[in-house]
């Protein structure tokens, strides 16, 4: 039957640990990016990352966790997004979040889904499934303004290529909790 | 560790002390004191000029209220998880009226840059680091005034014949009751919950009053009338009548 709950539970607290940090890197980024219509997309995707959260967070609880518990991924994972959060150029910052961080994240749900049962864990599929929405429709807004101010685009040289690679090198950034005697192995 | 964009203070006239300005293009002409705005007249109905002026300052001012809230739930990471959303749904919304405004201006023959601006309402609000005191000077008190300020601004658009801007000024009014109503809300929470902290947020406006006084402008207002207080969408907002 794949993940256990007990594991499912550590992997959606992550993924809304991650949306958690996503809002704040936006809402960090709004005041000290001075391009206007970029302060603009910032902005109004605090509000998506916030809603991806939200209904993460609920998912943890009927996952036998706290209401909106999050649990911090892997320490290397941590420093790859303060590193992105610290970044000062604006295209970075656009290039970084959008065509980095937020298809990992797809990449990292689409291998949650990989493990667990269509119809045992459902709910968690429907939040997934709407975040996905969500991530498409946030990207297509950031590659419209690229296309309207092509400067935002320009990063130097495989920079991206860069920050893509250390990302899915990463592999699994979820901490599970230690299993306990009765569980099953993990499929 | 949170994100934190590390923006610091600076000292304006009297002494006073505002956090700095957020980040802003080379098109603007970037102000620290209401004299040296554009001050285009108080004739009414308002010239051409003087409604783009009016826009341009509307537009600077929804983008001062975005930083505001994203400011805010950068400064406070460990604030109620339901308020945190209200601030992320209130960047979102304020980053639609920034746009609607922008909109409006142009097509008024307007752009950014235009006039001077100023972010006095961001260097305010966003130098106390206390939540109970952004949320009673920025929403309670700032945008609780301007659901009066928009009322008239309805009116005016109206007056001088542009019905959409009248029609998108009355539209960001019902999105402000929200941003009023939970700042309303939660500083009620906070007097419940924490009488310490709720002081915090009276000894804000106190010290309100004092910066009021330092920065007041050494020119007229432009709106010398009193402003007709909108009663039933401060009622919506929490406010007692």
């Amino acid at each position: 039957m794949g993940l256990s709950v007990r594991e499912r539970g550590d992997c959606v607290s992550t993924f809304r640990w991650i949306e958690v940090r996503l809002m704040e890197t936006l809402a960090s980024w709004v005041p000290t990016t001075p391009e206007m219509e970029v302060k603009l997309l910032f902005g109004a995707h605090i509000w998506d990352a916030a809603q991806h959260a939200d209904w993460l967070g609920k998912r943890t609880h009927e996952l036998r966790l706290a209401m909106h518990h999050g649990t911090e991924p892997s320490s290397e994972y941590v420093a790859l997004l303060a590193e992105l959060a610290e970044t000062a150029e604006t295209p970075k910052r656009v290039v970084g979040f959008y065509d980095a961080v937020l298809p990992d994240l797809l990449a990292r749900f689409s291998s949650y889904l990989e493990r667990v049962d269509q119809l045992l864990d459902a709910p968690t599929l429907r939040i997934l499934d709407r975040i996905t929405s969500d991530v498409g429709r946030m990207t297509a807004e950031s590659r419209s303004l690229r296309d309207e101010l092509p400067a935002l685009g320009l990063v130097e040289g495989d920079w991206l290529s860069g920050f893509r690679n250390r990302l899915a090198a990463m592999g699994d950034v979820v901490q599970y909790r230690p299993r306990r005697s009765t569980e099953a192995q993990p499929a | 560790m949170t994100p934190s964009n590390g923006i610091g203070m600076i000292e304006v006239r009297g002494g006073v002390m505002l956090r700095a300005d957020p980040a802003r293009e080379s098109c603007f002409t970037v102000v620290h004191h209401q004299d040296d705005m554009a001050h285009l007249g108080d004739e009414y109905p308002p010239t051409p000029a003087s409604q783009r002026e009016k826009l341009h300052t509307d537009f600077n001012n929804e983008i001062q209220s975005l930083e505001i809230a994203a400011q805010t739930l950068v400064d406070f990471p460990d604030a109620p998880w339901v308020l945190r959303t209200e601030l992320a749904r209130q960047c979102w919304d304020e980053t639609r009226h920034a746009r609607l405004c922008l909109i409006r201006l142009e097509a008024k023959g307007g752009y950014k840059g235009e006039f001077p601006i100023i972010n006095q309402e961001w260097g305010v609000v966003c130098r106390f680091d206390s939540l109970a005191a952004r949320l009673a000077v920025q929403n309670r008190l700032f945008e609780g005034g301007s659901l009066d300020v928009l009322q008239e601004l309805v009116g005016m658009w109206a007056d001088v014949g542009d019905h959409d801007t009248s029609d998108v000024t009355d539209a960001i009014i019902a999105d402000e009751v929200r941003h009023v109503g939970f700042g309303n809300e939660w500083l009620d929470e906070i007097r419940k919950a924490n009488p310490r902290d709720f002081l915090k947020a009276l000894a804000a406006m106190n010290e309100l009053g004092l910066i009021a006084t330092a920065l007041a402008p050494a020119i007229e207002s432009e709106m010398p009338h009193d402003v007709a207080v909108n009663n039933e969408d401060r009622a919506r907002a929490g406010f007692s009548t």
